[in-house]
């Protein structure tokens, strides 16, 4: 299965918990605890196993604060 | 799998054509996720050296500090009128004008007639989010009957304030129109179907045939009162009831 990783910038996020709201496969847990810089509840990427990288927190939040990642083993980005 | 086996792909980034740093849109509003599209739509068709945009008042009028485009804005109602000039001086370049409800219904109204009835080569892009955002939630041409706003307390009666204002069907019915359509970016596969509109309304002024529009609906959680998850069902259940989505025109050519 295709593995990946979000990032999400702490600068940039308002907190609107968007991201989780589509995540299909809950990876990112709703804003509850955790702080940004200004103020506002961060959402946080709590189940990185299950993210397949499908790119839809980057493309569906409004503060263009996530960037999403796909993990490719060496072998085969050498042969593509 | 071990770690260092492994590279990282770039799946999803902030388009290029994004300014680096924060912008000023309220948590939840959708103007962000409308924002990302234009600046991959622009990306895409290969257009950035040509486009040239005009911002209206409102919410979206800091979009010139966030697009890394030409850019006029901040005037209140007659950016289509402006834009029309500066597509007849430069008939190269393709114009577009970031609009809402407020101006195109009621204080641009007059601006945006003109252009509809001339077919100026021009992409609107019109923004309904059913209240004036910026100044706290008065009552806007769009705001769906029933609805309270800060100068409707009691509701919006047709009675006495008049029905909604439905720009993308007004568009639709004027012969000089070459693509019309309403979109929501509420869901996934409603936002690629919004991106699938903007990018045919621009390809249509590209070739060159007519006005073209594309309203999106957006929510307004401050002035809804409404939070982000709760503002998505709304759009789903009351705003698409008023304002069905669709694409209601778009033609290849225009018989003059």
């Amino acid at each position: 299965m295709t593995r990946g990783e979000i990032v999400i910038e702490e600068q940039l996020c308002k907190g609107c918990g968007l991201c989780a709201k589509f995540c299909a496969r809950g990876c990112i847990a709703p804003p509850k605890d955790k702080l940004s810089p200004q103020g506002y509840l961060l959402p946080i990427f709590a189940n990185p196993e299950k993210c397949n990288a499908c790119g839809v927190c980057g493309w569906m939040c409004p503060d263009f604060a996530i960037t999403v990642y796909k993990y490719i083993e060496i072998e085969e980005a050498a042969a593509t | 799998m071990r770690a260092e086996d492994v590279v990282k792909q770039v799946v999803c980034a902030p388009p290029k054509l994004k300014l680096p740093g924060p912008h000023h849109h309220c948590p939840g509003c959708h103007y962000g996720i409308i924002l990302r599209l234009l600046c991959e739509v622009i990306e895409e068709l290969g257009i950035e050296g040509q486009a040239i945009g005009i911002t209206g008042g409102g919410c979206s009028a800091r979009w010139v500090a966030y697009l890394d485009v030409d850019m006029a804005g901040g005037i209140h109602g007659p950016g289509v009128a402006i834009a029309t000039a500066i597509k007849r001086i430069y008939p190269e370049t393709i114009v577009f004008t970031i609009q809402g409800d407020g101006e195109l219904g009621a204080i641009g109204l007059g601006s945006f007639m003109a252009a509809l009835l001339r077919g100026e080569k021009l992409t609107t892009i019109y923004l309904n989010n059913a209240c004036y955002g910026t100044t706290g939630g008065q009552m806007a041409p769009t705001t769906l009957l029933g609805m309270r706003t800060t100068t409707t307390p009691q509701g919006r009666d047709p009675r006495t304030t008049g029905f909604p204002f439905h720009g993308a069907e007004l568009a639709a019915s004027m012969r000089g129109t070459a693509y019309s359509g309403r979109v929501s970016v509420h869901t996934p596969a409603n936002r690629q179907r919004a991106k699938k509109a903007l990018r045919a309304a621009f390809q249509r002024q590209i070739e060159g045939v007519g006005y073209t529009l594309v309203e999106f609906l957006s929510p307004c959680p401050p002035n809804w009162q409404l939070s982000p998850s709760d503002c998505l069902t709304f759009i789903e259940e009351k705003m698409i009831a008023e304002y069905p989505l669709g694409e209601f025109k778009n033609v290849a050519q225009i018989d003059y």
